[in-house]
């Protein structure tokens, strides 16, 4: 059942006399022949065309996806290949914002965390179940996000309005610019509701916020609806419920963040932010990162990850090359069960979940205790000689080759760039 | 600090040191029992430790629980003053009061109470009421090593997420809370919390309106936020939730162990861990 089956015309008699009547007359006549081309009806469903339309794989066996809309239909997918429905979002405009939700993101390193897209679905909630409006999507207020960066990225986060900040405050620490300037943008957007992450910095600049505007903030929101937000007090042991205040600080990991929205994330052009930013005379300054010795640091905690398993011998250059990487060293368990690592220092479903950005393994195999820890690593990058290992297929930057080989040859090659 | 070694001259000289520890009573998460707050311990810990030429510690609360202070004292604290506020008098007021006559240098807290409101504002709201800078999650102090900074200024370590470390440089008076990182703070002695000395000074404080406005129930856990994928078709949910997330990567087979090495070397720069 390659071809799609031919369809019979499917008769409308009810279109078809109407295409007939002529209204021209005292009374309604009928004309013997049908009109040149009969008006097909928009409403009657051809069962056979919806099954076409939602079709998406014919091969093993035919799945259907009813939520594909029949307009995209049409395009009957080419028989046994897999074509994902990708549904256009729809671009939700809220021209006309009866109140506004700030949303003071902070985007370490430039890019959108998960916490920043958190807050953005918070302040959604605001925005959407508002007073004035009432119904989902409209609900009459909008969501303006603040940081440093274009708000492109922000556009499916559910972000309505964007106002960047100068590029040059995301580089360095100066918490007390950050607070003018959000003072400042209150002072020009008057919003009904300034929400910051809970985070180490967000919730340092919301507490200069509201100290230096007198308002109360609510602190770690972990609940939220357009009537009351709650939050955890007393040590985490109470429940304390209020109306929205005007600032609030979101707590990590409450709100799941948006899918499937698309807003404007329309840029706004305010030169207040900045001004008030660059008047402000900062009492804290010269700051700079201090080199921290990463294998000091928690396998939790760090960022950056090198990791050793039953395939490496030369645990010499293991050593060197984490020093030359400035990576914390790990391994899996058959590598910590032998001894050759502490066993803090064990990834995987019986050591430590890691969330590390960047995880580089030498000769791990790859099971599922070990996979399991290694499950929120944005990069992985894997060295083994077995081109069927499990670790080869999860890896990012798989190399099939002798660890002991490629380790010294990486030494070698920091060492030289370094030097150059 | 009776019988320490004396201070060098450069502590001596930073900011003349006279520095202030504001001490709450803080609430065991699990039996309820109150105890001495454990970054407040750390922070007055990071108060002995400085040998400061004064050092200040101050609780503001309601008489009752007073025995709980008895652990500070412990530490080796000679004495502390106790603010007397009525119950739920709000502590802000009669603390900017208080310090404002003590006038000093540096002031430590911890970073949140643990029993309270615990919103962590009381630094941030004490630096305004004494125009001083507030510096958060500190976890070292020492005086500015640079030659060129001006005299008062001190040099912090501050802690941030990811076990990462900045160093600031401070100008004048400043309040700072303690970073539950910062060094372990020593344990509590009976003998001198016995001895030492809980000074109660009358003071008025307002009735915190808001928190009264509030409803106040126990916590009960919420269910944990699963990432899942929503939208796209059922298929598309079902591979996401039982697949195990393949990279979709490049693959080597059998390079020279020079090409292997430059890959992996290209691959850490583009993602930004190497320069
Ligand atoms: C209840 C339970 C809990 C467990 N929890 C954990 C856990 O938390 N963490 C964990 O890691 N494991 C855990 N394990 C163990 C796990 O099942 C595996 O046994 C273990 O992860 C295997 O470690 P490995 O990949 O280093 O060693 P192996 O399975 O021996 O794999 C070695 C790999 O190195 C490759 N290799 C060999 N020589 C070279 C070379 N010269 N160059 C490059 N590659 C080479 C091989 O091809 C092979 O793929 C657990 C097991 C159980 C039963």
């Amino acid at each position: 059942m390659s071809q799609p089956p031919t369809t019979r015309r499917r008769v409308d008699p009810r279109a078809e006399r109407a295409a007939r009547t002529v209204l021209a007359g005292s009374r309604p006549r009928l004309l013997r022949q049908p009109a040149a081309n009969a008006v097909v009806n928009e409403r009657r469903r051809d069962p056979r065309a919806v099954h076409e339309a939602a079709l998406v794989q014919r091969q093993p066996r035919p799945r259907y996806d009813w939520t594909r809309d029949t307009a995209s239909a049409g395009t009957p997918s080419a028989a046994g290949v897999f074509v994902a429905a990708v549904p256009a979002i729809p671009l939700q405009v809220i021209a006309e914002p009866a109140y506004l939700v700030l949303a003071m993101l902070d985007r370490p390193g430039g890019e959108v965390s998960e916490h920043d897209r958190q807050v953005i679905a918070a302040a959604r909630l605001l925005a959407d179940g508002g007073s004035d409006g009432g119904g989902s999507g409209n609900g009459g207020g909008a969501v303006v996000t603040v940081s440093t960066g274009s708000g492109e990225a922000l556009a499916e986060a559910g972000s309505d309005r964007h106002v960047a900040l100068p590029d040059g405050w995301a580089d360095d620490y100066v918490p007390e610019r950050r607070a003018a300037a959000t003072l400042a943008l209150m002072t020009a957007l008057s919003p009904r509701h300034v929400l910051f992450p809970d985070s180490a910095d967000g919730g340092d600049v919301a507490r200069r916020v509201a100290a230096t505007a007198g308002e109360r903030l609510f602190a770690g929101v972990q609940g939220l609806g357009p009537d009351r937000a709650t939050r955890q007090s007393a040590g985490g042991s109470r429940e304390t419920g209020h109306r929205p205040t005007t600032l609030m600080t979101v707590a990590a990991d409450a709100f799941a963040p948006l899918d499937g929205v698309r807003h404007e994330a329309r840029p706004l052009d305010l030169a207040t932010p900045l001004v008030a930013g660059e008047e402000i005379l900062p009492r804290l300054g010269g700051a700079r990162r201090l080199a921290v010795d990463p294998d000091a640091l928690s396998l939790s905690e760090t960022d950056f990850i090198l990791s050793a398993g039953n395939g490496v011998t030369d645990w010499r250059s293991f050593a060197e090359l984490g020093e030359a990487l400035g990576a914390t060293r790990a391994g899996s368990r058959v590598v910590c069960d032998a001894g050759h690592l502490p066993r803090d220092r064990q990834v995987g479903a019986s050591g430590t979940v890691v969330g590390a950005r960047c995880y580089l393994a030498f000769g791990i195999a790859g099971a599922p205790q070990h996979l399991q820890g290694i499950t929120g690593v944005r990069h992985v990058i894997a060295v083994n000689t077995d081109l069927h290992a499990e670790m080869i297929k999860r890896a990012d930057l798989s190399i099939v080759a002798d660890a002991q080989a490629v380790m010294p040859a990486l030494i070698r090659l920091i060492r030289e760039r370094r030097h150059a | 600090m009776p019988d320490a070694a004396m201070p060098d001259a450069a502590m001596i000289d930073w900011a003349m040191l006279d520095v202030a520890v504001l001490l709450s009573i803080g609430r065991h998460p699990v039996s309820g029992r109150a105890r001495r707050a454990a970054t407040d311990a750390q922070a007055l810990e990071m108060a002995l430790a400085l040998r400061p030429r004064r050092l200040t510690a101050i609780h503001a609360g309601p008489v009752a629980d007073g025995e709980a202070l008895r652990a500070y004292l412990g530490m080796g604290l000679e004495r502390l003053t106790l603010l007397v506020l009525p119950e739920g008098g709000d502590p802000v007021e009669p603390l900017v009061a208080h310090l404002r006559r003590l006038a000093p240098s540096l002031i430590l807290t911890g970073r949140q109470a643990e029993d309270g409101e615990g919103s962590g504002m009381l630094p941030y709201l004490i630096a305004r009421g004494l125009d001083a800078a507030v510096v958060p999650d500190v976890v070292r102090i020492g005086p500015a090593d640079a030659p060129d900074t001006k005299p008062g200024s001190a040099n912090l370590v501050q802690a941030l997420p990811r076990g990462q470390r900045r160093a600031l440089i401070v100008t004048g008076p400043f309040v700072a809370t303690i970073h539950p990182s910062a060094p372990p703070a020593r344990p509590s002695a009976f003998g001198p919390a016995r001895r030492g000395v809980i000074e109660p000074v009358a003071a008025q404080a307002a009735a915190d309106l808001f928190l009264s406005d509030c409803e106040h129930r126990p916590w009960r856990p919420k269910p944990k936020l699963m990432r899942v994928k929503r939208g796209g078709s059922a298929l598309d949910r079902l591979k996401a939730a039982t697949e195990s997330k393949s990279g979709k990567g490049q693959l080597l087979v059998n390079p020279t162990a020079e090409a292997g090495a430059l890959a992996i070397y290209d691959s850490l720069v583009e993602q930004g861990i190497l320069p």
